[in-house]
């Protein structure tokens, strides 16, 4: 098996709040060969935005290692953490307001370059943003607007060629097509996608959104206040999911397949309960219908088939 | 008619006047709820979908909103020239909104009980300070939030809590007539999961009609009985759910929205998004407004709007199906 390109072991953040410590990413695990995708999965305060900005060091982890390409990059200095941002790139959730309203999108696909130094020949740097636009799917005379005379879709492409003007290898995606509409988003999808086979690009997709999450990845990790309940291959998670919260999540997405219409369902109770200071044992026991004694204990995540881990005291026997 | 209609919307047309252009947002729509019903809207951002509530509960942005024509008819009155000392009555106790977001649409400095109660105090004057604090209590039992919580504030709930608040005050009256505009949009799937539940027990309970304005073609298909597609503020395709979402005839539009999503009983390698951008609502346009992006469009498709076509409840607003008997 190849080495992974992006790996992190152990990783936990943690926040300090006037009410405790807040658990928001807790002992995290996760592979990301090159030119795959992994889609992480949750609900709002699942962790799973802090687990994203924790690998890219846009938060400092509290413990655990983040590796890239075999080496640790929590202990690199600043300098060198500026080449591995070449490397490692974001698209940010809401193109509304992750542009700069005053800058063209001219200048703001030109300044990851000239931040990062690639180039430094203003002729060089012009021709460089013409190939970026045309590459993400923005006409050539759109250079000179600005972000409020753009709609969704486009913002989000600029956004996206922001993050490839540096030539990265990995994104992280935080939920980059949730404000968009359906068929906008279709677009950007595949521009991704596209993107991804033409250049052997790794994505780490975080959404809370089933359907696309399916679409796009190929191994999935279910999150739940802070930490993986699920992690397997798509089509393995799609055909056997286990964790019962992986199957109430499946359950609840509204489908247009009418033979799915007024079927019963396991409608979870309840809401994610707070993360600060959790108390030992299975965090979604409150919620899950099949809680028993034994959940109170911390529960590991087990492997149960080849790639299929699963940390549930019920389903991993 | 033989069919009970509560809203019979026909031609309604609505601009807003800016000072830049006249947009507009509402184009010679119709549309009939039937009693009991629950019919979706759907539509992509800037479709005219909540322009369309606003209008029936007469809520458009004053001097810059205008009804240019048509009628809005409800029970067989027409809304759109009734005096506004009329309109109060109905509105909030007949007919009933859910904004989008429940995280503005509190007030952030009233405790929720007192939001609730305020509802009864404006349309039941009659009943007792007793009674309405015990309807107040039975409301939020009913949308599963223990009625001690009546003396918090909008902020110490979740957002989830939030839209079953909102839901509360909505239905404290126990209107006709629901307007849910993205009800669910801001929500988990799980929490979505629960509001829909919520709201399909309460309709059934109180018989109300709900319109459902959403994007997400997922919700109409499990939760509507019928469904009116919006393009650029007309009705492009309307019918029973089961008619539509059988995907054998549908609008070039609807067939694209359908195309859009990725289904997880499906593995399709690529999607096929619908090509272009939303029409211009500032453009009036001579054809069919969905001519630019159609892959079917003719010569005739860019000149002359297109009629209705029906096969019983199911109608398409295209020239593809003038003259098919069925479909």
């Amino acid at each position: 098996m190849a080495t992974p390109l992006v790996e992190t072991r152990n990783l936990k953040k943690y926040f300090k709040t006037g009410k405790g410590m807040l658990h928001a990413v807790e002992d995290v695990n996760l592979k990301i060969y090159p030119g795959k995708t992994l889609g992480v999965v949750g609900e709002s305060g699942c962790g799973k935005s802090t687990l994203g900005r924790t690998i890219l060091r846009l938060h400092q982890a509290t413990s655990g290692e983040v590796l890239y390409n075999g080496e640790n990059i929590l202990q690199y200095k600043k300098k060198d953490m500026k080449k591995i941002h070449l490397n490692m790139q974001m698209v940010f959730q809401d193109p509304y307001s992750s542009l700069d309203p005053r800058m063209s999108v001219h200048n703001l696909i030109a300044e990851p370059v000239q931040v990062c130094g690639i180039l430094k020949n203003k002729a060089e740097i012009n021709e460089h943003v013409r190939d970026i636009m045309e590459m993400c799917g923005l006409p050539a005379d759109h250079a000179n607007l600005y972000p409020h005379e753009l709609d969704g879709g486009l913002r989000q492409r600029v956004g996206l060629a922001r993050a490839m003007a540096v030539s990265p290898k990995f994104i992280v995606c935080d939920e980059p097509v949730s404000a968009l509409d359906v068929s906008i988003q279709a677009q950007i999808l595949n521009l991704l996608m596209d993107l991804q086979e033409q250049r052997g690009l790794s994505y780490m997709f975080v959404t809370h959104d089933l359907c696309v999450v399916k679409h796009i990845s190929d191994e999935i990790m279910v999150m739940y206040m802070g930490q993986t309940v699920e992690y397997a291959k798509t089509e393995e998670l799609f055909a056997h999911p286990l964790h019962p919260y992986t199957r109430a999540l499946l359950q609840a997405v509204p489908t247009i397949d009418l033979s799915q219409r007024n079927r019963e369902r396991i409608t979870l109770k309840g809401e994610v309960t707070s993360p600060i200071d959790p108390a030992p044992g299975c965090r979604f026991a409150p919620r899950c219908p099949y809680a028993t004694e034994r959940c109170r204990q911390d529960v590991p995540l087990k492997e149960v088939a080849p790639g299929h881990l699963v940390a549930c005291c019920a389903c991993s026997e | 008619m033989e069919k009970d209609n509560l809203l019979e919307i026909s031609d309604l047309t609505v601009q807003y006047n800016t000072d830049d252009a006249v947009v507009h947002a509402v184009n010679h729509f119709n549309l009939n709820l039937v009693r009991g019903e629950a019919r979706g809207l759907v539509g992509e951002t800037g479709a005219g979908k909540t322009t369309l509530a606003l209008s029936i509960l007469r809520l458009l942005p004053e001097r810059v909103g205008e009804v240019v024509g048509g009628s809005i008819r409800y029970n067989g009155e027409e809304l759109l020239t009734l005096p506004e000392a009329e309109m109060l009555p109905l509105r909030g106790k007949k007919i009933s909104m859910i904004f989008q977001d429940p995280m503005t649409s509190l007030n952030p400095t009233h405790t929720v009980g007192d939001q609730i109660l305020e509802v009864l105090d404006l349309h039941f004057p009659e009943m007792t300070k007793a009674e309405k604090a015990a309807r107040v209590d039975e409301m939020m039992t009913l949308v599963g939030i223990p009625p001690e919580r009546k003396g918090s504030f909008p902020h110490e709930f979740s957002g989830g809590m939030k839209q079953r608040i909102v839901i509360a005050m909505a239905l404290v009256a126990e209107p006709e007539l629901l307007l849910a505009d993205e009800p669910t949009t801001a929500l988990d799937v799980t929490i979505q999961a629960q509001i829909l539940e919520l709201m399909r027990q309460l309709k059934e309970k109180f018989n109300t009609s709900v319109m459902l304005i959403t994007h997400d073609l997922g919700v109409v298909a499990q939760f509507c009985d019928s469904v009116s597609v919006v393009y650029a503020g007309r009705v492009v395709e309307s019918g029973p759910v089961e008619a539509v979402f059988e995907r054998k005839a549908n609008h070039p539009y609807t067939a694209g929205l359908f195309n859009c999503i990725p289904d997880l009983n499906d593995n399709q390698p690529r999607l096929r998004p619908i090509p272009g951008h939303m029409a211009d609502p500032r453009v009036v346009h001579e054809g069919c407004c969905f001519a630019d992006r159609c892959e079917f469009a003719t010569d005739r498709c860019r000149k002359e709007p297109p009629v209705m076509h029906t096969c019983g409840d199911h109608g398409i607003l295209c020239h593809l199906y003038e003259n098919k008997e069925e479909f």
